[in-house]
């Protein structure tokens, strides 16, 4: 299988880790995945979304084209991505108008947008074509972790039109998550967003963290080792958000955050600094000690 | 009479619907949105006593004429729902007035035409003979009515155009407003603007911070029990303030980050090394090591007025002032 690697922004340009450590992956799997040379931001959904359709789905359109003259579907593993190009596509798969109009401005930079392929997120690829056994088998260790799956909202939302699972109580990354040995462990509100969406984080950070220490308080109580989720501006919400909650707040959570390629290469046997864990604002170290324990209590047995 | 009309107007029908009972003397036209004073909403977002603060860095409205400015704090502190609710049909023969005397001096501002002060004078003496009928049921205020030149039918028109039809199937339940994670600790009320916008009250809508606290997380939409495409009309609402230049300096910055670099969050000098260290390219195969590739966005930001939507200039590479 050939796919379109759709990069975005803040996983390449801040957390290269989830990078590497999906490259590895699928690398492992048997699955090729192809650079879309020249792509851009997908652009945020929620952002140029909200500043103006047209150039929201003509530079969409473009990254769309690119993954098409690849002849192959694309793949990201952001939900801001994931649902700013699955969306540009559905809605231009079937409006024909909108797609003349892009094409228009696509022709000054000698693209055209078709429609001939599919977006597809990280996770669904996993579970929809790899499937959660096959999985099980690249796990080296059992990662023997209390986690708080964070689904996050674009990558289930709108779900008439993305289907991948339910969005009150969706079971992919779950599955996903405990494939690695790990618990998936229920808390409050898990659905809810993680506060930075939207433009919310850059044009009010205040209420972006109140959003945000919701989600941790829920997080504490429930007694988790770590965040997992599938999307980088979730995991930056949640690793440089945590740390100006805990100074806004007076709060002192600590709970590593891992992208769930993060935790498939902390199973795969891949280190803290293949992962860039320890560029993490919050450390890792935590979760990664008991990993540990876990493995020499093992050895000893 | 001219009132009778202005509401038919505001109810869209001809002469349909609301007016065929002759009995209805007058309704609850509420608030004039076009006397914006009341709630630059900068007022209400931090009068409203939520324990989040709402920073106030955005919107200056371009076009002075949008929202005129001044200031009556005690108006402010009148929750928004009670603004929208009250225009109802109301089939019943006895029909709600406008309760609150505006003090003189509120009068002489805000009408600032001789047909405005006739229309006050009406409303004050009708309202005066409710009082003594004693069936004044309601809490309205002068300041929050609605009325008819207020009401932009084109805006409302917006939504159906681009496909958000929906917008006319809300009967507001107000399971939208019950799941925000950003009603919960803002002004936002993702009800009261989805009426807004299907009443056609765009200087209301777009002028409004609030419409900016949604992080478009969909839970609204994905429980909207008439599946109305809620997150779609906030956002359109928006792309209709930006054009009104109702743009956060924060989200100016975005966009130009993307005109700059093709990307809203650009590499940075310790992310270079990082992918360096673990073996990745130090630039991502994307317009970043791509300067063609980076050409191509900009010529679409130009060819869409994206970078004179947000005040971006192409020649010195900076935002304007």
């Amino acid at each position: 299988m050939e796919i379109a690697y759709f990069l975005g922004c803040i996983m390449n340009n801040r957390y290269p880790g989830i990078e590497k450590a999906t490259r590895i992956l699928f690398d492992k799997l048997g699955v090729t995945l192809n650079d879309m040379e020249g792509a851009s931001c997908c652009p945020a959904p929620g952002v140029f979304g909200s500043f103006d359709k047209k150039t929201w789905v003509s530079i969409a359109a473009r990254n769309l084209a690119i993954a098409e003259e690849m002849a192959s579907d694309l793949m990201t593993e952001c939900n801001g991505c994931f649902g700013s190009l699955f969306e540009a596509n559905e809605e231009l798969q079937h409006d024909a108008s909108l797609k003349d109009e892009v094409n228009e401005v696509l022709s000054e930079v000698g693209k055209e947008y078709n429609g001939s392929i599919n977006v597809r997120h990280f996770a669904e690829v996993l579970y929809n074509s790899i499937g959660i056994d096959k999985l099980g088998e690249l796990v080296e260790k059992q990662l023997n972790l209390d986690v708080a799956v964070h689904y996050g909202c674009h990558f289930l939302k709108p779900t008439d039109e993305i289907g991948i699972d339910n969005a009150e109580r969706p079971r992919i990354l779950d599955d996903l998550v405990e494939a690695t040995g790990a618990r998936s462990v229920p808390y409050k509100d898990k659905m809810m967003c993680c506060g930075a969406g939207g433009g919310l984080r850059a044009r009010d950070k205040d209420v972006a963290l109140s959003i945000t220490k919701e989600k941790l308080d829920n997080m504490v109580d429930a007694d988790v080792d770590a965040i997992v989720e599938v999307c980088p501006f979730c995991h930056m919400q949640f690793d440089v958000g945590q740390v100006e909650v805990n100074q806004k707040y007076g709060t002192n959570y600590q709970i590593p955050v891992f992208h769930l390629a993060q935790l498939y290469g902390l199973a795969m046997g891949l280190n803290k600094e293949e992962l860039t864990l320890d560029a993490h604002q919050i450390s890792s170290d935590p979760a990664l000690t008991k990993l540990v324990a876990e493995l020499d209590a093992y050895a000893t047995e | 009479m001219s009132l009778i009309k202005r509401l038919k107007s505001l109810f869209g029908g001809d002469n349909q619907d609301v007016i065929k009972n002759e009995s209805v003397k007058e309704a609850p036209v509420n608030k004039d949105i076009n006397s914006k004073d009341e709630r630059s909403s900068t007022d209400k977002i931090t009068e409203e006593k939520t324990g989040s603060s709402v920073t106030q860095n955005s919107t200056t409205p371009k076009s002075k004429e949008s929202v005129k400015t001044g200031s009556k704090k005690g108006a402010v502190k009148k929750d928004l729902v009670s603004k929208a609710e009250p225009v109802k049909k109301s089939n019943s023969k006895s029909v709600e007035v406008v309760n609150e005397e505006p003090s003189s001096e509120k009068e002489t501002k805000e009408n600032d035409s001789k047909d405005k002060d006739k229309v006050a004078v009406e409303e004050k003496d009708k309202a005066e003979e409710k009082d003594k009928k004693g069936d004044n049921m309601t809490l309205l205020e002068e300041n929050l009515v609605i009325k008819p030149e207020s009401v932009n039918r084109e805006f409302t028109q917006l939504f159906v155009d681009a496909g958000i039809d929906s917008v006319e199937h809300c009967f507001q339940c107000g399971t939208c407003s019950g799941g925000c994670p950003s009603g919960r600790r803002t002004p936002y009320k993702v009800r009261q603007i989805v009426r807004k916008c299907l009443m056609g009250l765009k200087d209301d809508v777009i002028s409004d911070p609030s419409l900016w606290m949604c992080t478009t997380c969909y839970t609204c939409q994905e429980r909207c029990p008439r599946s109305v495409k809620i997150v779609e009309i906030i956002k359109l609402a928006r792309n209709e303030a930006v054009k009104a230049g109702f743009m956060a300096p924060a989200h100016r910055a975005s966009g130009s980050f993307v005109i700059k670099t093709g990307h809203v969050v650009p590499i940075n000098d310790a992310t270079k090394i990082l992918r360096k260290k673990v073996g990745l390219s130090e630039l991502p195969p994307t317009t970043h090591s791509d300067a063609e590739a980076l050409e191509d966005i900009r010529a679409i930001c130009k060819a869409t007025g994206f970078d004179k939507l947000i005040g971006y200039n192409m020649e010195t590479n900076e935002l304007m002032e």
